[in-house]
């Protein structure tokens, strides 16, 4: 840490942050304009943001979309744990390689297909397009991205604690929830958070299994954008803004205590 | 009850198609002695620990605890506790959680729990460590935790994995000392295992030789050192010279080009066999009054001793471990007792050679 970086590092990353920052502090800093148009300021209001809460359908939107979001990060978090616990505990390196290259493929393949594969599903099982069927398919894109953060932290483990709890007397059932689980946990936070903002953000995906009367943010903001701007969605980008800066503080600050509490252990 | 704690009966263990990690391997362990599998890596050690343990299943062969065959036994079922090669401590719990773990699973109550963790960290000298984190804790005393963590369970076998080998000399001398003195209080049956002779020679009461899956000798550290029953054991345990040699018939050895008495008998007259000869039973005379004639080649300063090596003019090498210098290029003599010979038979099984040992002294007996 003694090397300094020089000038010229840190004013190319000033302007690379500028870069990506500026788009968004521009929207907030219209959401608050009194002018109702972004393209100049006349006085400070909060108007937008009294009327994007009494706007009631929109307010059931963030609902749905929140509730989507922890309902389908909670599901893919269990399933997806013990996934990677199977997927560890396979005797064959093949087997577990081909598996894990499948999950991968789901990861890395564009949200536009996994989207229109699932519409084509659920037309045909007969699933009415709707809350279920967003949470479905919200659910079955999550749990590759589970299995990815977990799996690194589950093939970290020694074997031999395994084998020590059994000699302990420890059934399997104490092996997994007194020595696995505990020892995944900071694989675990990190897996459900990614698939909370995988769900929140995501847009393509749930653009295509959604039916009418029933949408999430993202898809909400893009039919609003469309029909013209107006400043409310201004006034929400900058809420949910917000709520992600809090989520990422939340997110470092878990993983902090984890990696003080129980993997450093591990280093010698 | 009998002395027989656990008893291998024609045990093979065999992964896949690979070759036989353990073949056809048959033991007794008897209670409340220390036993120490020794072994170069690779041989078979730790497998033998994790079939006992119950971590893996024989191929083939019966392993008997207590006389009752527990092949099918769940290894959390088993009155055996391990102590891992890596300690295998549990990151995430503290050491009074780790030691207490297999207290808390057979769902003691808290008062008895914490009278008993107190006790077995007592008994490694660990007290007052008991809400450290592991990570907090050294390697030496990591190793502790795991002992506590084994002995806490009361157990009637408790089985040592390399406990040793990743800590510095001088800890591993004095763990060594610990080791055996709380085997001694406890008065349970030890396993212990490593591929270090002399840690073996210092603690064990009975010493197994493994070697490529098979036991090649079990004994005493001093009948192994002293009598081995063939080149491995001979070079694995301690320093030795072995050269190829004829016995012409009882009590008379050839080597060297030489006739030599010693104390061995019942082999075939003329027949080719292998004698070893430990580097400090060799005494340097003169070279006119030495039984061998070697040129000493090098010589190294061990503190205690010189370690000179030299060739005689049959080209066999010989290594001298002794008291006096001498310089290199320089004719000695070197001197030895008959005592000092042992004589290896090729391919003598361990019966065999037990029987042919006990002879010996029952000749004796007769002699007298
Ligand atoms: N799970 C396993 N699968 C395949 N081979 C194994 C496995 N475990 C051990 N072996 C093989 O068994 C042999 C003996 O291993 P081990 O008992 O660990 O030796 P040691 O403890 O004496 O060093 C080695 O050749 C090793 O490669
Ligand atoms: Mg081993």
């Amino acid at each position: 840490m003694s090397r300094k970086s020089s000038p010229f590092a840190n004013l190319f990353l000033f302007i690379i942050f500028f870069v990506l920052y500026a788009p968004i502090f521009y929207l907030i800093f219209y959401s608050f304009n009194s002018g109702g148009t972004m393209s100049g300021f006349e006085g400070f209001t909060l108007d937008w943001y009294k009327e994007l809460f009494s706007d009631t359908r929109l307010l059931i939107i963030v609902l749905n979309t929140v509730v989507i979001a922890l309902l389908s990060a909670l599901i893919s978090t269990i399933i997806g744990v013990f996934g990677a616990i199977g997927i560890r505990e396979m005797k064959r390196k093949r087997n577990q390689n081909s598996i894990l290259g499948l999950n991968n493929v789901l990861i890395v393949s564009p949200d536009v297909i996994i989207g229109a594969s699932f519409l084509i599903l659920f037309t045909m099982a007969g699933i009415q397009l709707g809350f279920y069927s967003v949470l479905l398919s919200h659910i079955a894109f999550s749990i590759p991205i589970v299995v990815l953060m977990v799996l690194p932290k589950l093939m970290e483990m020694s074997p031999s604690l395994i084998d020590a709890a059994h000699d302990l007397g420890a059934s399997r059932w104490n092996v997994l929830t007194k020595v696995i689980l505990p020892y995944i946990t900071p694989g675990i936070f990190a897996g459900f958070f990614m698939a909370l903002t995988y769900s929140l953000d995501d847009f393509a995906v749930t653009f295509f299994v959604t039916g009418n009367g029933f949408s999430t943010l993202s898809v909400e903001i893009y039919s609003l954008a469309r029909q013209g701007i107006s400043l409310n969605i201004n006034a929400l980008s900058a809420l949910i803004f917000l709520v992600t800066v809090v989520l990422v503080i939340v997110y470092y600050y878990i993983s902090r205590r984890a990696g003080n509490q129980g993997m450093g252990g591990m280093r010698r | 009850m009998t002395n027989t704690i656990i008893q291998f009966n024609n045990v093979t263990k065999q992964y896949d198609n690979d070759p036989v990690v353990l073949d056809n391997v048959s033991f007794e362990i008897e209670r409340g002695k220390f036993y120490t599998l020794l072994g170069p890596s690779g041989c078979g050690k730790t497998t033998i620990l994790r079939l006992i343990a119950g971590f893996t299943e024989a191929t083939s062969g019966e392993i008997y605890f207590d006389d009752k065959k527990i092949n099918d036994i769940p290894a959390n079922k088993r009155q055996v506790n391990t102590v891992f090669q890596d300690y295998a401590l549990f990151p995430h719990l503290n050491v009074f959680e780790n030691v207490a773990f297999g207290l808390r699973i057979k769902k003691m109550k808290n008062k008895e729990v914490e009278a008993k963790v107190k006790e077995a960290l007592s008994f490694v000298n660990l007290l007052g460590y008991e809400q450290r984190e592991i990570r907090d804790m050294s390697g030496g005393q990591r190793q502790r935790v795991a002992i506590a963590r084994a002995i806490v369970n009361e157990p009637e076998v408790i089985l040592l994995d390399e406990p040793l080998s990743a800590l510095d000399l001088k800890l591993r001398y004095q763990m060594q000392g610990e080791l055996r003195d709380l085997q001694r209080r406890l008065g349970i049956t030890f396993i212990f295992v490593t591929h270090d002779q002399e840690e073996a020679l210092a603690m064990s009461d009975e010493i197994f030789v493994l070697n490529k899956g098979k036991i090649q000798q079990s004994g005493t550290p001093i009948d192994i050192y002293d009598e081995p029953i063939n080149r491995f054991v001979a070079d694995f345990i301690g320093e030795s010279n072995i050269v190829k040699g004829t016995m012409i018939e009882d009590f008379l050895v050839e080597f060297g080009g030489k006739r030599f008495e010693c104390v061995d008998q019942g082999m075939n007259p003329n027949e080719p066999i292998e004698i070893v000869i430990r580097p400090e039973d060799l005494e340097i005379t003169s070279f006119d009054s030495g039984m061998l004639k070697i040129e000493v080649t090098s010589q190294l300063f061990r503190g205690v001793h010189y370690e000179i090596t030299g060739i005689d003019h049959d080209g066999n090498e010989w290594l001298v471990h002794s008291t006096k210098k001498a310089k290199v290029g320089d004719k000695i003599g070197l001197h030895f007792n008959p005592e000092a010979i042992h004589v290896m038979r090729f391919n003598e099984t361990e019966e065999d050679f037990d029987r042919r040992l006990e002879s010996y002294s029952e000749g004796e007996a007769d002699g007298e």
